[in-house]
């Protein structure tokens, strides 16, 4: 099971999210303040942190600078009510950390704290498979089963990314921010679009279908029934 | 003791210390006319003297004494000073007790500390003098008083109290009015400016049409206040705008609650009337993000962390992700950036822009209809230019589009937030770039970046 450490000084956000995160199976651990949080981030070793950023105490930010001096490589998830227009902010997500800004819906929380402890590993595999599709790097093809998918570089970048996070469920911001490079949404469903030109390649009208919608969230490739 | 207000002031501070480098420079140029003055005195002297010591000793020796004699006699200032003294240094006529030890004989006329006697008594007395050695072995002294050093260095004194009191007097009176007057005037202006504090944004500082420091900086800061007049005003339609626009959806989302909860009868529709509810609320926090961001983009200063960007790739790259949306709707999009242009900007932002115009062309052109992204370079500008063949944007309202938070009524009833345009415009503007909106076929948007000089 899963450890998240909770950092967020508003108790009725840092209640729902803790419930929801619970609802998922994880075991979390509120704090209110950042030199509190900073404290239990050092004793109790958590898999995961969600960190706001204005913080009584000491700033959130602060509180993440200050663990990764100490060599804590523990993923962080920053909350914050501004938006990433910021330096700092950059160098939190080319750390690997990632940075969402309020409002925000609570399944897009889950789904990049579920993104975080899942980071796939450094591989030196040259071929993703998962389940009946294969994906080859450094051909760059792509087949299911005997069947050559004829995919556009873009499309093949999200395949990938996909893949290489199969039975996740990557949401539309999280999916134009690592495919496409977008920092901010969009007015129009840009993801959907796209998804549904790979879904039509990918998914032909004999299979069985492997991109998921999940309605309200985002989407989720799935190796099989 | 407090000073009086004027005395505290700069302006009189700056009067008193030109008065006082004034003062002194006056006292130097008196003293130099001083030293002047006193040296050709005392080198007239000196030739008076010598011509006379000439004079008298081409007399015959008998007729010296008397020459002195009657010098003597004519002297009724007592300047004058002669003696006739024996080889052995004993005084044989004249006014000179005696020999002055340091006057040196047969040399040009020199200073020398003498003793005078005459009827009056004795009388130590600092004098120029010359000596020269008779034939018969006589030392002849003659010499002159020169007092008239002093009497010059009296009137010089004069004069300077004379002018240099009134003057300094003067200088000091025009700082301490300079001072009071510039006092009066921003007494002035802080009445006003207290008035547009207190919130009558339509007071404006005073000003006279003389060209003036003062005026010119009230004209500047009127200015400045009517700008913000405007601005402010148009925050307050903004209000209004945002207002509307939020109670809208949340309107919605209201009366979708409220006849769910009384109508809803299994959990399916309950759900499917929450869903509804929350595609409203996300409405509304749509258009607040877009807000906040806005906001964020028009206050940020992050010049600093701007980097070269390659438009031509970035141009490419927003068509890449638009085209399967253009083609969806039957629309052709294309991009024309051939040769590979840089600008300094931060690359995330620009994409934004030029995204956000791209997206608003696909919006607005109806089907079958052409987007075109284009990259041009001018001679000291590189352009990129999004044209659509869609409905355009009005003559009256295209510098509109691009005030602050205008909202045409067109694109109220279209879907998205509706400060895309804004956003666009915001982040042209941090870049120093300019936006300029014309006629294409529909619409034609342009960002005008300057080139670098470097």
């Amino acid at each position: 099971m899963a450890k998240v450490l909770l950092i967020e000084d508003d108790s009725e956000t840092a209640e729902e999210i803790t419930a929801e995160l619970a609802d998922r199976g994880f075991e979390v651990e509120w704090s209110a303040n950042g030199i509190e949080g900073l404290d239990k981030a050092r004793s109790s070793r958590p898999d995961a942190m969600i960190v706001d950023r204005l913080l009584p105490g000491m700033d959130g930010l602060t509180v993440i600078e200050a663990l990764r001096k100490e060599q804590v490589r523990t993923p962080v998830l920053v909350l914050s009510a501004l938006g990433a227009v910021d330096d700092r902010v950059r160098g939190l997500r080319m750390g690997g950390d990632d940075y969402l800004t309020k409002p925000f819906a609570v399944v897009e929380l889950v789904a990049r704290i579920e993104a975080l402890l899942r980071r796939p590993a450094e591989s030196r595999e040259t071929i993703l498979r998962v389940g009946p599709l294969e994906l080859d790097l450094i051909e760059r093809t792509a087949k299911r089963g005997d069947r050559a998918i004829d995919l556009l570089p873009r499309e093949f970048r999200l395949l990938e990314y996909m893949m290489q996070r199969s039975d996740q469920l990557l949401t539309r911001a999280m999916l134009l921010e690592e495919v496409w490079n977008y920092k901010f949404v969009p007015a129009t469903n840009l993801v959907d679009v796209h998804m549904g030109r790979l879904r039509h390649k990918v998914d032909g009208p004999d299979d069985a279908p492997m991109i998921h919608n999940v309605r309200g969230a985002g989407f989720i490739l799935r190796a099989g029934s | 003791m407090r000073q009086p207000q004027f005395m505290r002031s700069n302006t009189f501070h700056w009067a008193f210390m030109v008065g006082g480098v004034f003062a002194v420079f006056i006292i130097v140029l008196f003293g130099f006319i001083y030293w002047k003055i006193d040296d050709y005195l005392t080198a007239r002297s000196d030739r008076v003297i010598t011509a006379q010591l000439e004079g008298i000793a081409a007399l015959p020796p008998e007729r010296r004494l008397e020459a002195i004699d009657e010098r003597l006699r004519q002297d009724p200032r007592g300047v004058q000073l002669a003696a006739i003294f024996a080889a052995d240094g004993h005084r044989i006529t004249g006014n000179l007790e005696s020999l002055p030890s340091d006057l040196r004989i047969d040399a040009e006329a020199q200073g020398a500390d003498i003793i005078r006697t005459d009827r009056n008594g004795r009388e130590h007395q600092t004098v120029r003098a010359i000596a020269r050695r008779m034939r018969n072995g006589d030392v002849l002294v003659l010499g002159r008083n020169v007092d008239e050093a002093k009497e010059i260095s009296h009137v010089v004194g004069q004069a300077l109290a004379l002018g240099l009191l009134p003057g300094f007097s003067l200088c000091l009176l025009a700082g301490a009015w300079l001072s009071v007057r510039a006092q009066k005037r921003v007494e002035e202006v802080n009445q006003r400016v207290q008035r547009i504090i207190a919130g009558d944004l339509r007071e404006r500082l005073p000003h006279r049409t003389v060209d003036e420091p003062f005026s010119k900086l009230a004209v500047i800061v009127n200015g400045m206040l009517d700008e913000m007049e405007t601005m402010i005003h148009a925050l307050a339609g903004v209000g209004n705008d945002i207002a509307h626009d939020l109670r809208t959806p949340l309107t919605r989302a209201r009366l979708t609650l409220e006849r769910g909860r009384t109508n809803a009868a299994t959990l399916e529709q309950l759900q499917a009337v929450a869903d509804k509810a929350i595609a409203g609320i996300d409405q509304s926090l749509a258009i607040i993000t877009a807000l906040l961001r806005l906001a964020e983009i028009e206050n940020s200063r992050r010049s600093a962390g701007f980097g070269t960007v390659a438009l031509d790739e970035m141009l490419r790259e927003v068509c890449d992700i638009y085209e399967p949306i253009a083609e969806n709707k039957n629309i052709a999009l294309r991009v024309g950036a051939t040769q590979p242009l840089t600008v300094r900007g931060d690359r995330d932002l620009l994409i934004e822009a030029v995204a956000n115009l791209v997206d608003n062309a696909i919006k607005f052109t109806p089907e079958g209809g052409k987007v075109d992204i284009a990259l041009l370079r001018g001679e000291d500008e590189t352009i990129v230019c999004v044209t659509d063949t869609g409905c355009g944007i009005s003559e009256q309202e295209r510098e509109a589009v691009l005030r602050r938070f205008y909202r045409s009524d067109k694109m109220r009833n279209t879907p998205g937030v509706g400060l895309g345009l804004n956003l666009v415009a915001a982040i042209v503007k941090l870049h120093g770039f300019r936006m300029a909106i014309r006629s294409g076929p529909g619409c034609r948007v342009e960002i005008v970046c300057p080139n670098r000089q470097d």
